[in-house]
């Protein structure tokens, strides 16, 4: 069953006169709980489809379907509580609030479910163990490095238990051990957890990782290699 | 409201952390505020001296256009003619000696007063802090002194005061909440005549303070004190207390009118500070603010975060400004006293949560317009733009 559906997908900025086209006429299926990275060189469009498929921004033209909800007929409020149930992001600069613990950073999307506090600090507490920062609750975002403080930014986007996270070039920029480290982490989510995870990466090793690649090129999907599954890819080398 | 609760926290800790910032923009609303306050405090001192109140009944006979103490002089005898009024009820002649006939914060009043009956009378209302009444009556020379005079002298029971050339002896010192006796010693009336004309004046008093029975015949019966002494060889002009205290201190309530435009001015300082530090505040928040609407926070939730912190900025400034002039202004004990008639400057909780609520009010309503704009501005956009 698809997770994600995108039909006859656009995105058109406009610089003066002239229309630039991101997407063109994207199609593409994600299958639940599958890892899917997006490759492909930049202005390519990758980022774009990962902001279309989080609903942090509009498309042009088409539809996108992500567990049998069309998110184009959902209002700017009703998107947002969608966003903050279905989707966990992780972005490249791992985004943290700079005014907020590591603990308060991972709690901020469960400030908006109905939970007791109870319930919200042992999620906050999961998350930060899974991630393997027990130990950094109290760490402001400039007390941590940079691999800490994505996987701060991991703890925050699996906090709410989302269906899909979407991660924009996680690894980005972190030297190789912490990307290994993170991208284990990432691995083990889609594997044990069952998450549906859509990374975009320029590294092909990192792409690799996942269980199916995605080529864009100029807006457009090319020649996607097939896959037997798109689970993800528990390569030992990567560990390291 | 939901949007509002769950804004509480991160509005708080935004507060919190950026200590230097927040400390920096609430010390200059608390200085406006404060200004504001204590601008508040002469306006409300002024209104409460010059404003008349449906049971006024009290009315001063002043010699006609006279304006000064030292120069408003009646005979003791129209005592009796003023008595014999129909409406009124009692009629105390009163000797004013002022040590300046300017206004200043530091005049000292006499009255001279008959030795019985009004004394006694008047400090119903007030209360003895020290001494008694009894030393009063006993010493020719004694005074009993108004609070706010006696604290700013450093007077006590028992103290020799010695001021405007009239030598006296501090018998007590009472509290009052009327502004005309907290600056006042009361003297014997037979001492004061004597003493500051120097002999042979005896019989000579400044003005005198009538009680009407109907306070709502208080103009006809000042009307017909004046007509009653219209042909005499001293004629008086009759009015209300509050409007003999405005007539009196007009030089400085025109002054305190004008000082209220400083108030103002100053909750529009207030208003500035924080339109300036909140649109700073969104300017360098923008990342912040995309980062919270991608978790699914709305653009409600990061307009309430906005007007929020501004209220709070407003609330925690107005309160500190606010309490301070309160404080300063009761440790202070001022009062504007001129031609032998005060207008205190008294603390006011009314004013004090005034200029709290302004403070708080100006501070959500200046946090609108960069709310607005956090609220509008599109996810991606905002991690462009930062």
């Amino acid at each position: 069953m698809s997770a994600i559906e995108c039909r006859n997908l656009r995105k058109d900025y406009v610089r003066g006169e002239e229309v630039i086209q991101t997407l063109q006429d994207v199609d593409i299926d994600i299958e639940a709980g599958s890892f899917v990275a997006l490759m492909g060189p930049s202005g390519s469009g990758k980022t774009t489809l990962l902001n279309l498929l989080a609903g942090i921004d509009r498309p042009t033209g088409g539809t996108i379907e992500i567990g049998g909800q069309d998110i184009g007929d959902l209002n700017r409020n009703g998107l947002a509580a969608w966003r903050s149930t279905h989707v966990g992001y992780i972005f490249q600069l791992y985004n943290l609030v700079p005014v907020l613990t590591a603990y308060e950073n991972v709690e901020l999307p469960l400030l908006l479910h109905r939970i007791t506090a109870a319930e919200r600090h042992e999620r906050v507490a999961d998350a930060l163990s899974l991630v393997g920062l027990a130990d950094r609750h109290e760490h402001y975002p400039r007390q941590l490095s940079g691999g800490q403080e994505q996987r701060v930014a991991i703890a925050r986007a699996i906090v709410t238990r989302p269906t899909l996270i979407l991660a924009d070039e996680p690894t980005g920029d972190l030297d190789r051990a912490s990307a290994a480290n993170v991208m284990d982490l990432l691995v083990r989510l889609n594997r044990e957890f069952g998450q549906t995870i859509v990374m975009v990466t320029h590294d092909p090793s990192t792409a690799a990782r996942a269980g199916r690649t995605v080529h864009l090129d100029k807006g457009k999907i090319v020649d996607e290699p097939e896959h037997a599954h798109g689970h993800a890819h528990d390569h030992g080398e990567h560990r390291k | 409201m939901n949007a509002l609760l769950r804004s509480v926290p991160i509005t708080w800790k935004n507060l919190s952390r950026r200590t230097l910032r927040t400390v920096l923009t609430v010390a200059g609303i608390a200085v406006a505020t404060f200004l504001f306050s204590f601008v508040e405090s002469m306006r409300d001192g002024v209104r409460r001296a010059t404003e008349a109140g449906a049971a006024e009944t009290r009315l001063v006979v002043y010699r006609k256009n006279r304006f000064c103490p030292f120069t408003s002089k009646l005979p003791q005898s129209y005592e009796r003619t003023i008595r014999d009024v129909p409406g009124v009820k009692s009629a105390v002649p009163v000797k004013i000696v002022v040590n300046n006939c300017r206004a200043s914060l530091d005049v000292v009043t006499f009255r001279g007063v008959p030795d019985e009956g009004f004394m006694e009378d008047h400090l119903q209302g007030a209360s003895l802090r020290s001494g008694s009444l009894a030393d009063w009556k006993s010493r020719s020379d004694a005074v009993i002194v108004g609070s706010a005079l006696a604290d700013r002298r450093r007077l006590r029971a028992g103290d020799r005061f010695d001021a405007a050339g009239v030598r006296t002896l501090v018998a007590g010192i009472f509290d009052s909440d009327d502004a005309q006796d907290q600056n006042v010693a009361y003297a014997h009336l037979g001492f004061l005549q004597e003493t500051a004309e120097r002999g042979g004046t005896g019989g000579i008093v400044t003005q005198f303070n009538v009680e009407v029975t109907d306070p709502s015949k208080l103009e006809d019966v000042a009307a017909a004190i004046d007509e009653r002494l219209a042909h005499d060889q001293f004629p008086t002009t009759t009015r209300p207390e509050s409007a003999f205290v405005a007539r009196a201190a007009r030089d400085v309530i025109a002054l305190v009118s004008f000082a209220g435009i400083v108030g103002w001015a100053s909750l529009a300082a207030v208003f500035a500070l924080i339109a300036n530090a909140i649109a700073l505040a969104v300017r360098d928040r923008v990342r912040d603010h995309a980062i919270l609407q991608t978790l699914g926070w709305t653009g409600m939730d990061i307009a309430w975060m906005v007007v929020l912190e501004a209220g709070m900025l407003g609330a925690a400034g107005g309160a500190i400004g606010a309490v301070a002039a309160y404080a300063a202004i009761g440790f202070a004990k001022l009062n504007f006293t001129m031609e032998g008639v005060s207008i205190g400057v008294t603390s006011s909780a009314s004013v004090t949560a005034i200029g709290i609520l302004l403070a708080t009010a100006l501070g959500a309503v200046a946090g609108l317009a960069p709310a607005w704009t956090a609220s509008r501005r599109e996810i991606v956009q905002g991690f462009r733009t930062a």
